[in-house]
């Protein structure tokens, strides 16, 4: 039996149908994902730095010229089922690569731009259209490399954001200062064409190698019961719903071409739904307002942006950390109890920050957010993946992103209505805190409910295997008799 | 004690009529406010701990403005010593006199005709050859201009802000200069109109410049005019053509290009090499299959038969 088990190739995979290589070109995978992930979250952020002399340059007020950033980031978000579709028919790697010609292109029109409303159109829809097919395609194709080792890889590749946004912070002020705003939207379309090499290392996937072989009887051996431990619930799950199993035949064909709306049907899937769009009202409104608290208690303009370089650095490191933890056998099967965990010491985190006094009150309170923020980070599209399963990744990602679009581009001004209405920026927080609290204790309650009811049905399902299996090889044994015989 | 009645009544006449004057030190008097001479007056005091002390003190209009040294003395308390006013660092005519020494301290005052740009500079109060308090007498300095050089584009426009912080008092007016080799000449916009363009607001200022050339490079000047005098503020133009940036995103295009041919080239090789490699492998594998299969069946059988 032990001699079966080391040929064996883990059950969960059968969903997917071939065993995921979870290293070799992986890795390389992963670099091109961290690339693609760091651009389609740091560039939104980086830009800010032009904005005081785009103002002047075209006379508009301030919040004119942060709707550059908004309506990037909205594309970027409303584009995420355009671009799910186009990794369902293509395959991610002809979406980076269009996905780099975008931006790249929308960067250089963008400087040759005579009025803001050219900006919004070049920066904004383009170049956020353009991060979209970054985005998606790169999460996506780690699912289809990674299976037991999906959380480190997810970790590893979410740390591009942080670390992209630190290099472009001081590399756009450099090129702000030698070639002035339109030298530097030219420049950064080049830097931003990396994107394209990011996507060429996205080989899709051998799906003819390592095929598992289909042999009832092998299955019998409790092989599966034993890589449960490593597995999907969302496999699983699938594996074992039969109603489910049936509907996904049905729309087996619709996948591959559109997007996979039943998902609306799927209970993880709702779970994740209801609880991030309530958390991302709260989720990057303190990032936003960091520095301009700092300023307000009186804390000079370097030491503030000081506290974001912390926040950042902290962050940058417990990606790949939270990654390594969740791949651990203690956490990897309860991997939504570390979610919302996570999410909600966020929440206490920022109900905590107003009492935070002087610049060290704050330095702590920016330390752990930056652990909070980069936990949540780094898990955020690894336990979807864990609910739905790589193979439906891709519309699901797709499906949350244009609904969390809300939340995300709402946040931010609703913090700033509420320090402007009170004047003071402890409710804003204490809000925030709410808005992460809450979801943080639903996720745990309901994915209590939800492992109980996997639990169950996955005991139902393997009784019922087992049932068939003994027939058979009862069946076989009745032959082999009769042969003997 | 009649002085320092008098003092109170106008203190209490300041607070009544002249809440935003700020008096950055714990001066003994506030400045009154009288309105029946000629030029306002006002007082700027400043008591020295130590060796010395500067002050800065913004004056907008013309004043008769006193200023005011106390100093607590060393050790050895002399009952007199020589006190003398500077100005620039050259001594002021008939202003060396003896000082006594009064309540421990000793004091020194003086009333300055401040009336135009020459009157501003750094006043200081000298008591014999150790203590000194510096009042440097400035029109207010303008707040937020560029101190790197703005970059802008052959034929694009340029614009050139200056802006004097909002808690300051507002200039009168603002003019702009262009150095013209050592000499700086006002940029009048009725002489060129198409090219030049002075948006004033107050407290800021902006410079358009249409149509830039390579001559259009250099330094610039904004004058914030004030009835004492004008403060200036200096920002640098670079004017440069579009073939500057475009070469290291000439250079960028390049490296992806080539980073991206390399990396598929590389996978063309690769999976020529697997293909030919993987007839082989998979006539081995077919057969392993089946050593398998063969295995689990005698394995689960003979289970079974223990079992």
């Amino acid at each position: 039996m032990r001699l079966l088990k080391k040929n064996m190739p883990p059950a969960a995979a059968t969903k997917l149908g071939y065993t995921p290589p979870d290293g070799g070109w992986g890795w390389a995978v992963v670099l091109g994902a961290f690339i693609s992930i760091g651009f389609s979250y740091a560039f939104p952020k980086s830009l800010t730095i032009y904005f005081k002399e785009i103002q002047e340059y075209f006379s508009v007020s301030y919040s004119q010229i942060a709707w550059v950033s908004s309506v990037m980031l909205a594309s970027m978000y409303a584009a995420g089922p355009v671009s799910s579709i186009l990794v369902n028919r293509y395959g991610s790697r002809p979406v980076v690569m269009v996905g780099g010609v975008m931006v790249c292109t929308g960067m250089v029109l963008a400087s040759f731009g005579k009025s803001i409303v050219h900006l919004y159109l070049c920066v904004g829809v383009i170049g956020g259209f353009g991060l979209a097919f970054n985005l998606q395609p790169a999460l996506t194709i780690i699912g289809t490399y990674f299976q037991v080792k999906r959380p480190m890889a997810n970790g590893l590749a979410m740390t591009g954001s942080p670390v992209v946004l630190f290099t472009l912070a001081p590399l756009n002020q450099f090129l702000f200062d030698s070639f002035g705003w339109r030298g530097s939207f030219l420049i950064l379309g080049a830097i931003v064409l990396n994107c394209c090499v990011a996507g060429s290392l996205m080989r899709p996937v051998n799906k003819t190698a390592g095929q598992k072989p289909k042999t009832e009887p092998a299955e019998c051996n409790g092989a599966a019961a034993e890589e449960a431990a490593t597995a999907d619930t969302g496999a699983q799950s699938d594996n074992l719903l039969t109603e489910e199993n049936q509907s996904e035949g049905r729309s087996q064909g619709c996948v591959h071409r559109f997007i996979d709306v039943s998902l609306f049907r799927h209970r993880g899937f709702l779970i994740y739904l209801t609880g991030n769009v309530v958390m991302f009202f709260g989720f990057f409104a303190p990032v936003v307002f960091l520095a301009p608290y700092a300023k307000h208690q009186g804390i000079d303009e370097y030491s503030a942006a000081f506290l974001l370089s912390i926040f950042a650095l902290v962050d940058m490191f417990i990606r790949p950390t939270t990654g390594f933890l969740g791949n651990s056998k203690w956490i990897r099967p309860r991997i939504q109890y570390f979610f919302s965990f996570a999410v909600s010491y966020n929440g206490v985190c920022h109900l905590l920050c107003p009492l935070a006094s002087g610049y060290t009150g704050l330095v702590v309170y920016a330390v752990f957010f930056g652990l909070a923020f980069g936990m949540v980070s780094a898990l955020l599209f690894e336990v979807l993946m864990d609910l739905v399963g790589s193979h439906r990744f891709s519309s699901a990602v797709g499906l949350v992103t244009i609904i969390e679009c809300g939340p995300v581009l709402l946040g931010p001004p609703l913090s700033g209505a509420l320090v402007d209405i009170f004047g003071d920026y402890k409710y804003m927080y204490y809000a925030c805190g709410v808005f992460m609290l809450v979801p943080g204790i639903f996720f745990f309650i309901m994915h209590y409910f939800n492992y109980k009811r996997l639990d169950e049905e996955k005991r139902q399902s393997m009784a019922a295997e087992m049932r068939t299996c003994e027939e058979t090889v009862q069946l076989k044994m009745s032959q082999d008799e009769k042969a003997d015989g | 004690m009649t002085a320092s009645w008098k003092q109170l009544f106008f203190q209490i006449l300041l607070l009544v009529f002249c809440r935003h004057i700020n008096t950055k030190t714990p001066g003994p008097t506030p400045p009154p406010l009288v309105a029946d001479s000629p030029l306002p007056t006002d007082v700027r005091s400043a008591i020295l701990k130590g060796e010395s002390h500067t002050e800065k003190v913004e004056v907008v209009n013309p004043v008769n403005l006193t200023l005011e040294c106390t100093w607590a003395g060393n050790r050895d308390k002399q009952p007199n010593i020589t006190g003398l006013w500077r100005k620039d660092g050259e001594e002021i005519e008939n202003s060396l006199l003896m000082v006594q020494l009064e309540n421990e301290q000793y004091n020194l005052r003086r009333v300055f005709n401040i009336v135009n740009e020459e009157s501003l500079g750094n006043y200081s109060c000298l008591f014999g050859n150790e203590a000194r308090i510096d009042f440097v007498l400035a029109a207010p300095h303008i707040g937020e201009v560029r101190d790197k050089p703005i970059v802008g584009y052959v034929g694009d426009t340029a614009v050139i802000l200056c802006k004097m912080e909002e808690s300051k008092p507002k200039p009168s007016t603002w003019n702009w200069y262009r150095t013209n080799g050592t000499n700086k000449e006002q940029i009048l916009t009725a002489a060129e109109p198409h090219r030049y363009k002075i948006v004033n607001e107050g407290e800021k200022t902006k410079l358009l410049v249409h149509n830039l050339t390579e001559a259009d490079s250099g330094s610039y000047y904004c004058a914030a005019v004030y009835p004492i005098g004008t403060t200036m503020g200096h920002v640098e133009l670079k004017v440069i053509t579009f073939f500057e940036p475009l070469k290291p995103f000439l250079a960028i295009l390049v490296e992806v290009i080539i980073l991206v041919a390399a990396i598929l080239l590389y996978e063309r090789s690769r999976s020529k090499k697997n293909y030919a490699a993987g007839n082989e492998t998979n006539d081995q594998s077919n057969t392993l299959t089946q050593g398998e299969n063969n295995e689990s069946e005698g394995s689960s059988s003979m289970r079974q038969r223990k079992v």
